[in-house]
Order: C-alpha cells, then sequence, then structure tokens
C-alpha cells in the first residue's frame, strides 16, 4: 500500500463517526487533566484504560492517544493564568507565560500557546507519516542486541538530560531496572522478588508506581506547602497574538517543533525534556537572553511548540519498533496489547489502519483542540478556582479508585501508596523519577534482549559492539556519559536559569 | 553529613541488599544468563552510582556548598497525616466498603488538613462518594467492595 492510499485508509477509519467522537472525549479530557495540576496525562489515562476494554482497539488508541496531546494543550493555561503547571511539559511556560498575564498579555500568551501548538502538533503528526514507515522497515533489521543498544540509549540520554547530578538519574534508572526484574522470570519461568505476594507474579505495575511517584508524593509536597494560588483575575483579552507577536515566535515555534519531534521519537526523550531544552536554546540564542523569564513571547512560543511536537514524535519508536519512548506510550502499549495487537515493525502491515488511523485521528484532535481550547479558556480558570483543599482529596481519590480499578486488587493500591511515600523523599532528596519509570517500562524488553544477545554471542558481550547499528548506538550512550566529566560540557541542571 | 552524603550511602546498602538477594537465584553464565543475572547487575549498578554520588556529594561540602534541613519551613505533618489516611483508606476499604471508606476518607481530609464548616465537609464528602460510585461502579462497573452497608 502506497503513502497516499494509506493516509486515505488513515483518514476514511478517523472520519467514522464513532472515531470522531472519541476523538473529541479524548483530547476533552485531556485537555481538562492538562489544565488540573497533580492529575496528569499518565494518571488519567490509566483511569480511563478499563473504559476501552470494550471498544475495537482503534477507538481505544484514538481516545488514549488524544488525552495525552490534549493534556499538552491544557496544560499551558494553569501555567499561564496561575503560575502552577497542569502538566510537568507546561513547567517551563510559567516562567515567561504568567509574567505576560501580569503585565495584561494572558490573551497573546494563551493565544501562541495554542497556535504554536497546533502548528507543531500538525508537523510533528507529518513526521510521524513519513519516518514511522521508513523506521519500521529498517527495524526489521535489528536484533536483540540493536534493541538492547537502543534501549541503553534511550535511558543514557534521559539521564543526560535530566536535572541534577547524572549519578542520581543513573541510580534512579538502575533501580527502575531492578523493579522490572520483580515477578516471573520470562526465560525460566522462576518467580522471584515476589516476597510470596501473588500479586507481584506479574511484576510491580506500571500505573500504581507512576501514580504514587507523580499524583501521591504532589498532594503530599503541596499539602505541607501554603496551598495558595494567586488567578489571574482579570478579563482576558485579544486571544489573537499581533504581527509582532508572530514576529518573535515564528522562529521559536519551528524551532521547538524540531527539536521537540526529535527529542520525542528518542526513547527518553519526551514532552517535558523537549520543553526545557527548546526554552535553554531560545534563551541561549536570544539577543537579550536577561529579559527571558520577564514575560518574553518566544518563552512561551518555544516550549509549548516543543511539548506537542515531542507527542506526535514518542508515537514513532511505539508504532514502528513496539518501544515506548515514555511512561504515557508505556500505557499505550499495554492498551494495544489487552487488545491483542503487538506494535512494532509488522504492526502497520497487519493493523494499517490502527496505525494510519491513529495518525489521522491527530489531526483532527489538533483542529479540534485549536477550536476548543481558545473558547473554552473561560470555563477552565473557572474550573482552576476550586480551591486546592477541595481539589486535593479529589485527585487522591481518583488516584486511588485507579490504581485499585486495574486488577480490583488492594496490593496495587498499597503500591502506590507505597511508592507515594517514596516519591515525596525522592522529591525531596532531589532525585528525579522519569528516569525510573523509563526504566521500569523497558526493564523487561532490555532483560530479555540482554540474554537472548548473549546466548547468540555464546556469551561474547562484544557482539553489542561489533554489530554495526548496536555499535553505534551504544557508542552514542557512551558519548553521553562521558561528555558530563569534560570541564567544558560539566554540565548544569537542564533548567530554564 | 549532607542530604547527598546521606541518601546516597543509602542506596548503596540497598544495592547490596539486592545483590544479596539476587544470589539467591541462579545468576547463570554469560552464555546462558540466569534468573538472579538481571536483579544483580541492576543491585550492583545501584551500589557502584551510590559510591560516585557519596564521593560527589564529600567534594561538594568540601567546596564549602551548604543546604538547609529539608523540613524546614514547611508543614509536613500535614503530609503525614495525607499519608496516614491513605494507609486507613486501603486498610478498611474492604470492611467499610467503597461507599462508606470514601466519605470517611474524603470528611477527614476537608476536615484535618484545611479546616472547612461542616455542611461543606458533610456535603462535598457525599457529592464526592455519590458521584464517583456512579461513575465507577454503576456506569465502569468497576466492582468497588460493599462492605457493610452491602451497596
Amino acid at each position: 500500500m502506497d503513502f497516499f492510499a494509506s493516509a486515505m485508509l488513515g483518514f476514511q477509519v478517523a472520519f467514522q463517526p464513532v472515531n470522531i467522537l472519541f476523538c473529541f472525549i479524548g483530547v476533552l479530557t485531556g485537555t481538562l487533566v492538562g489544565v488540573l495540576p497533580g492529575l496528569g496525562p499518565v494518571a488519567a489515562m490509566s483511569l480511563l484504560l478499563p473504559t476501552t476494554f470494550h471498544m475495537t482497539p482503534v477507538s481505544a488508541v484514538i481516545l488514549l492517544a488524544g488525552i495525552y496531546y490534549g493534556a499538552m494543550y491544557g496544560g499551558s493555561t494553569t501555567s499561564i493564568l496561575v503560575n502552577i503547571p497542569g502538566e510537568a511539559a507546561s513547567v517551563v511556560t510559567c516562567l515567561d507565560g504568567y509574567q505576560m498575564a501580569r503585565r495584561g498579555r494572558a490573551g497573546p500568551a494563551l493565544g501562541i500557546s495554542a497556535f504554536g501548538s497546533f502548528i507543531a502538533g500538525s508537523f510533528s503528526i507529518v513526521g510521524l507519516m513519513l519516518i514511522g514507515p521508513f523506521l519500521a522497515e529498517s527495524a526489521l533489521k535489528f536484533g536483540p542486541p540493536e534493541y538492547f543498544s537502543l534501549m541503553i540509549l534511550g535511558l543514557t540520554l534521559l539521564t543526560f538530560l535530566a536535572s541534577g547530578p547524572m549519578w542520581k538519574a543513573l541510580l534512579m534508572a538502575a533501580f527502575g531496572l531492578f523493579l522490572s526484574t520483580v515477578g516471573m522470570d520470562n526465560v525460566t519461568g522462576v518467580v522471584r522478588l515476589s516476597f510470596k505476594i501473588e500479586e507481584l507474579v506479574d511484576g510491580v505495575g506500571l500505573v500504581p508506581v507512576v501514580m504514587g511517584l507523580f499524583g501521591i508524593s504532589e498532594v503530599l509536597l503541596n499539602v505541607e506547602g501554603t496551598m495558595e494560588r494567586s488567578i489571574f483575575q482579570a478579563k482576558i483579552r485579544n486571544l489573537l497574538p499581533n504581527l509582532k507577536d508572530w514576529a518573535d515566535s515564528i522562529g521559536p515555534i519551528l524551532r521547538g517543533t524540531v527539536l521537540g519531534f526529535f527529542l520525542g521519537v528518542l526513547p527518553g526523550g519526551g514532552a517535558v525534556i523537549s520543553s526545557f531544552v527548546s526554552y535553554a536554546v531560545e534563551k541561549r540564542i536570544s539577543k537579550h537572553p536577561e529579559k527571558f523569564g520577564t514575560g518574553l513571547i518566544e518563552g512561551v512560543a518555544g516550549p509549548e511548540s516543543a511539548n506537542n511536537a515531542a507527542t506526535g514524535g514518542a508515537f514513532i519508536p511505539l508504532l514502528s519498533l513496539g518501544i515506548p519512548a515514555n511512561a504515557v506510550m508505556a500505557l499505550l502499549l499495554g492498551a494495544l496489547i489487552i487488545h491483542g495487537i503487538q506494535p512494532g515493525p509488522l504492526m502497520m502491515k497487519q493493523h494499517p489502519d490502527i496505525f494510519w488511523g491513529t495518525v489521522a485521528s491527530m489531526y483532527l484532535g489538533n483542529l479540534l483542540l485549536l477550536f476548543l481550547n481558545l473558547p473554552l479558556i473561560g470555563i477552565w480558570v473557572r474550573l482552576l478556582k476550586v480551591p486546592y483543599p477541595f481539589l486535593f482529596p479529589l485527585i487522591l481519590l481518583f488516584c486511588l479508585i485507579g490504581s485499585y480499578s486495574l486488577n480490583n486488587s488492594i496490593v496495587d493500591v498499597a503500591i502506590m501508596i507505597l511508592f507515594g511515600l517514596i516519591g515525596y523523599f525522592f522529591r525531596k532528596f532531589r532525585y528525579e523519577a522519569a528516569p525510573l519509570v523509563l526504566a521500569l517500562v523497558l526493564g523487561p524488553m532490555m532483560e530479555n534482549s540482554l540474554r537472548q544477545a548473549l546466548l547468540m554471542a555464546n556469551g561474547n558481550p562484544a557482539t553489542f559492539f561489533q554489530r554495526p547499528i548496536s555499535g553505534v548506538l551504544l557508542g552514542a550512550a557512551l558519548v553521553l556519559v562521558i561528555l558530563p566529566l569534560l570541564p567544558r560540557f560539566h554540565r548544569k541542571a537542564i533548567s530554564p536559569e | 553529613m549532607n542530604h547527598d552524603q546521606l541518601s546516597s550511602l543509602t542506596w548503596f546498602f540497598i544495592g547490596a541488599a539486592i545483590c544479596a538477594v539476587s544470589l539467591t537465584y541462579k545468576l547463570g553464565t554469560l552464555s546462558s544468563p540466569g534468573t538472579g543475572f538481571m536483579p544483580f547487575l541492576s543491585g550492583g549498578a545501584i551500589s557502584v552510582f551510590a559510591v560516585l554520588g557519596f564521593f560527589h556529594a564529600t567534594l561538594r561540602k568540601k567546596g564549602g556548598e551548604g543546604e538547609g534541613p529539608l523540613f524546614r519551613g514547611v508543614n509536613w505533618p500535614k503530609a503525614l497525616i495525607v499519608f496516614l489516611s491513605l494507609c486507613a483508606y486501603a486498610l478498611l476499604f474492604f470492611p467499610l466498603g467503597f461507599l462508606l471508606c470514601t466519605t470517611l476518607f474524603i470528611a477527614f481530609l476537608l476536615r484535618a488538613i484545611t479546616p472547612q464548616r461542616w455542611p461543606w465537609v458533610l456535603g462535598c464528602s457525599l457529592a464526592a462518594a455519590m458521584a464517583s460510585y456512579l461513575v465507577f461502579e454503576v456506569w465502569l462497573k468497576a466492582q468497588l467492595p460493599k462492605g457493610i452497608l452491602g451497596i
């Protein structure tokens, strides 16, 4: 099937009334999730995952994907109006977005954020359509050593880009790998490290761990703080940016789009890192870097475009290689497997309707978001006025029900609470949880690839360097580990400062 | 001892414990890795990175970098109350059932963290429990526990 026939098939699938409905529900839920601080796309998708069991696979993926990129749109609203990021990828938008709002320019900030997101989202979908099939073809040449090396590169990249010292990020990744080994060994069938808890035979669930590390720990930190928010009170006018705003923003939007897309493709990249890197790049190349943080529209346009471009990019390794680039993609992987579909190089041939239907639905979703978001901003602002003392019990309740309803198991709830406490201390001691989550997701695949590769090579570890693709990937990972040791590249945290 | 020294030391022992437990499974050989191979590898990696972290933190301390206490300026007992109430929820979830347990949980948090008026507490906790019951039990068929109320 050629490219245009495939694309047409995708649009036929996406424009079925039922799929339009699920796309609409997905992006609306995603925006709501993005707006509400403390409830990210991972938590929302895991809450809604059981509801997709009765749907067709393509409708399920369209709904869940809509939540993901919808959250990226919604996250900026809280950053700009409340100075609280509704979603981790919008943290950096607070810096200039909120300052713009305080200067009476909330409208253009919200407007450029929506338009930038639309442009970046559309570009990344085109990229997904063009690169996805090509990568899937190439992936047929991948064996266990290449898969292992690719995942090592992904983990290393995430630790390289994470904030704080690299040893902390690497340590988190190693801990995530350890957690992924809990449960039944796929090769020998031996149950390990389950401590005779039946529910752990299948391993430590991703959803309870993520809800604990991100949702519960966030609430614990918020309740010990002041729990006060200053919501932008004045009327929001002039949502359409003027010509000068466009002139200032078009460069950051295009750079953020390209940067976000390629960082999104890499396992371990993703929306959060893309937005931070985009901000850092804009500040670096700006003629007036000292003005960043005082309300520059470039500081909103770049990161918001980058995080939306990354969402499209993140689908590429999942749909073409079967490797989730981040925790959200891991949930989508889980959803596809539940529906009996194995993402990977053969998916485009075996289930073209799902691949192309999902991609086409993202065009539709991006359009819906553009037309939905700007008129709905008033409603989101009203929603944000719900005081946090009323909001946080509901967030906790969502997390409790979400973790329980996965397997109707109280053990999952206990795991979530435990990881909530662990996540609280991680944040206190400044350990980032993202490398842990990615390692937990990639761990089983890494272990299988490692063991298969060693078996194939009669225990010769040099096989990872002797095979060209694997060698290049591992070499790149090695460079990333060594770079911070060099004085010139001695990294400071990837922070906007 | 600064925070990073303390945490890296803790991680070192966690890594060592993981290695020790992994040894109870078969490590296998390089040509045929066993069940304990990957846990041992990850435990070892944790310990190695922890040692690196300890040295890094020691150098920073010698360089004069200071840091304040972790719990200064925050109302940590509130976080503790929330954590304990989550534990209580998990323990009472089956005996009390979803509706009663959730109502009590929300009401307690609304009263204990930033005390709200009783009418608000009762109204919000009942509304949240009923709404979530209707969505998850009635609509999504989540099979929530019925407990002593039998609903």
